[in-house]
């Protein structure tokens, strides 16, 4: 019955300050919860009572969470809100500045660890726990010093930069370009290019007009997204970019159809299984684990040979777009990387060079890396900063355009 | 049939042949008690649909199945008038010369063609189990006709005027997450992540289901799978098998006689587990044998 005296009596509201306050802090710890959804949890917990504890938690997470991804963080911090006694010392801690210093190892997620200290009290002093202060992207990509951003660990995101990404994700989304495909389906716009007679439609329209034919329904071509293969560099020279940029595109390219993602360093790792994780923090978890050459040298040369030698197949029939991230430092054979780069681009509809380089004002591909991908790539073009990145969209979709 | 406990409606769920983990079976009870549309997310194989068919049997009530697929039309979800009907009524009408008020004649609902949705709507008391299976198959135009229905329970048919529920139907939605769904179709319900079950349910479920099979190979089969699922394997194959696939597995090795597992009858029925070639073949002689070897005891 420990759970009872915690939570408070239902009766006395307290249960429900506690889960307007448990709502608060989920959204600061990136999970949309939005008033309606709180209402629903109040109700949803006097339903179930609070004798158990799983079952409460499984009520309120039913209610409160939509995605899967935002599961284990409901569950982290369900645990550390209602029961968790580390929570209450580490609210105790806050209070007593003397206390401070005795940094635990903590496994929870930073997303969690963020949302738990963050002021609970808006009426308090900043000086006990300080705000999150807004992390800009263009910071992430100069030599910031944030530690915490400069570490190219693959380690989770912390609160700010996740909701970072997920508004870049949002306000940045990549639309990846389509082309009909060989499906058909009723056209809206009967004069459109590949239309033809729907039949069924025609029968279907005269049964209803008593005969008559009154207007002729036709079928055309449905769109279908490009596949997308990524290509994505994390070389030493590269680390303070790709982490951000594999959360970046993890998100923006959610909605994409089929997604393809590779790392290169020395040698090539596979990153889709890892991509087919839904929460950005699990994927650079998994991401992190599968590339054991991160900070090393680049061979981009021999990593795209490693591609067409395992996985030629993923480059379907001149349809796939490739992006390939990377600031073309290779240490690698120029000859071989020229090659590999003709036979990639032949089974390609576009390849995209992105180069974090470009910020510098007067950058020239001289490096010998460098000079090759820029003969052979499609464009080059900048993603050091929010605006590239809009570019990036926008560029996409005239390359797509403009004919071969 | 109606569940006032969390432990009523699992004993009612078990009992029509559905394990149900307690977190599942709360979300489920949520569901009835607030009559909120449930939307079921998980990877393929793991009782997202058959969740339905048992809720539809416990509770004694009418399963009603629309399932989507990409270019879903509303009225192949909700209603069509029989055209063929009112234009030989209209006809008939005609060569008997009375073709006054035609218009109200041919619109009744005697000529409506209703599917799954608006029968939802409309079956009695009990009501129904309205399951809409893998919502993520339809488009976005659909999800956003479904926001009315999924919000209130009602549909306007605009010869006919508005169509309440007369019960609330139990409204399943399923989805593999082909897509993200529409935030406005995911607030109007509650929702539950499925994951692949712990060792003891799928245990519990191939005992149920192929109760031939028995103590000894359940256990081996469940055993297997649980593995097969775990990291550090879970990489090497591009989808794990789900409960429906242990279930198929353990109905074939009874067709083949098979009284334990061995590497070898592993491996020659992989083709069950997996579904895609490169998974097959991912399974090895090794691996097999890897897998079934006996587990070294868990610390607690």
């Amino acid at each position: 019955m420990a759970g009872i005296q915690q939570l408070g009596d239902v009766r006395s509201g307290k249960l429900a300050g506690n889960i307007t306050a448990f709502g608060r802090a989920l959204r600061r710890a990136g999970v949309r919860t939005d008033a309606m959804r709180i209402a629903l949890a109040a109700e949803a917990a006097t339903l179930v009572g609070v004798e158990s504890r799983l079952d409460l938690s499984a009520a309120m997470e039913a209610v409160m969470i939509s995605r899967e991804q935002d599961r284990m963080v409901f569950r982290e911090l369900f645990d550390a809100w209602f029961r968790d006694p580390e929570l209450a010392n580490k609210l105790l801690a806050q209070m007593l500045p003397s206390a401070e210093g005795k940094a635990e190892p903590s496994k929870r997620r930073p997303r969690v660890r963020e949302a738990l200290t963050a002021p609970r009290d808006p009426a308090r002093p900043a000086a006990v726990a300080k705000p999150d202060k807004e992390v800009e992207f263009d910071a992430a990509m100069t030599s910031s010093d944030r530690q915490r951003l400069q570490h190219a660990d693959f380690n989770a995101l912390g609160a700010s930069e996740y909701r970072l990404v997920e508004r870049l994700a949002r306000d940045v989304t990549l639309p990846i370009p389509s082309l009909p495909s060989r499906r058909l389906r009723a056209a809206n716009d009967a004069g459109s290019q590949h239309a033809r007679m729907h039949w069924p439609g025609v029968l279907h329209e005269a049964a209803r007009t008593g005969g008559e034919i009154l207007r002729l329904p036709k079928l055309s071509r449905r769109e279908q997204p490009l596949p997308l293969l990524v290509l994505v560099d994390v070389s030493g020279s590269m680390e303070r970019y790709a982490r951000l940029l594999l959360a970046f595109l993890h998100a923006s390219t959610r909605r994409a159809g089929r997604r393809d993602v590779f790392a290169f360093g020395t040698r090539l790792t596979d990153l889709t299984p890892a991509f087919r994780l839904a929460d950005t923090d699990a994927m650079l978890a998994a991401a992190g684990l599968a590339i054991d050459d991160f900070a090393g040298g680049t061979r981009l040369g021999s990593s795209l040979a490693e591609l067409r030698h395992a996985n030629a197949r993923r480059l379907t029939g001149r349809r796939t777009l490739v992006l390939v991230i990377s600031d073309g430092l290779d240490t690698g054979e120029p000859a071989l990387l020229e090659n590999e780069l003709l036979w990639l681009k032949r089974h390609s509809r576009r390849l995209l060079w992105l180069n974090p380089l470009l910020r510098f004002e007067g950058y020239a591909p001289l490096a010998r890396g460098a000079s090759v991908l820029h003969r052979h790539a499609d464009a080059m073009l900048a993603v050091h900063n929010l605006s590239a990145l809009e570019q990036l969209a926008s560029s996409l979709a005239a390359l797509m355009r403009s004919g071969r | 049939m109606t569940f006032p406990t969390i432990d009523s409606l699992s004993e009612g769920l078990m009992q029509a042949g559905y394990f149900a983990d307690r977190r599942l079976a709360t979300a489920v009870f949520l569901a009835l008690r607030l009559q909120r549309p449930l939307l079921l997310e998980g990877e393929p194989g793991v009782g997202k649909t058959e969740l339905a068919k048992a809720l539809s049997t416990a509770l004694n009530r009418e399963l009603l199945r629309l399932q989507c697929y990409d270019g879903l039309e509303q009225r192949e979800a909700l209603y069509e008038w029989n055209y063929a009907a009112q234009l030989l009524h209209m006809r008939a009408a005609e060569a008997a010369g009375a073709v006054r008020d035609i218009e109200a004649e041919v619109y009744q609902p005697h000529y409506l063609i209703r599917r799954p949705l608006l029968q939802a709507l409309q079956t009695p008391a009990p009501g129904a189990v309205l399951l809409i299976d893998e919502v993520d198959r339809a488009d976005e135009p659909f999800e956003a006709f479904l926001l009315e229905y999924l919000g209130e329970y009602q549909v306007s048919i605009p010869e006919l005027g508005t169509v309440r529920a007369v019960v609330p139907p139990v409204t399943i939605l399923t989805s593999n997450r082909t897509r993200e769904l529409n935030d406005a179709v995911k607030r109007r319900c509650l929702y539950h992540w499925l994951d692949y079950p712990e060792r003891e349910r799928e245990l519990a479920i191939v005992r149920a289901q192929v109760p031939e099979a028995g103590e000894k190979l359940s256990a081996q089969v469940a055993a297997f799978v649980a593995r097969l699922r775990d990291a550090p394997f879970v990489n090497a194959f591009q989808r794990a098998p789900g409960i429906a696939e242990s279930v198929e597995w353990a109905r074939a090795l009874i067709a083949l006689d098979t009284v334990e597992l061995d590497p070898e009858v592993v491996v020659d029925t992989a083709g069950i587990l997996f579904k895609q070639r490169d998974d097959v073949a991912a399974l090895t002689h090794e691996l097999a044998s890897d897998l079934l070897k006996p587990e070294e005891p868990v610390a607690p």
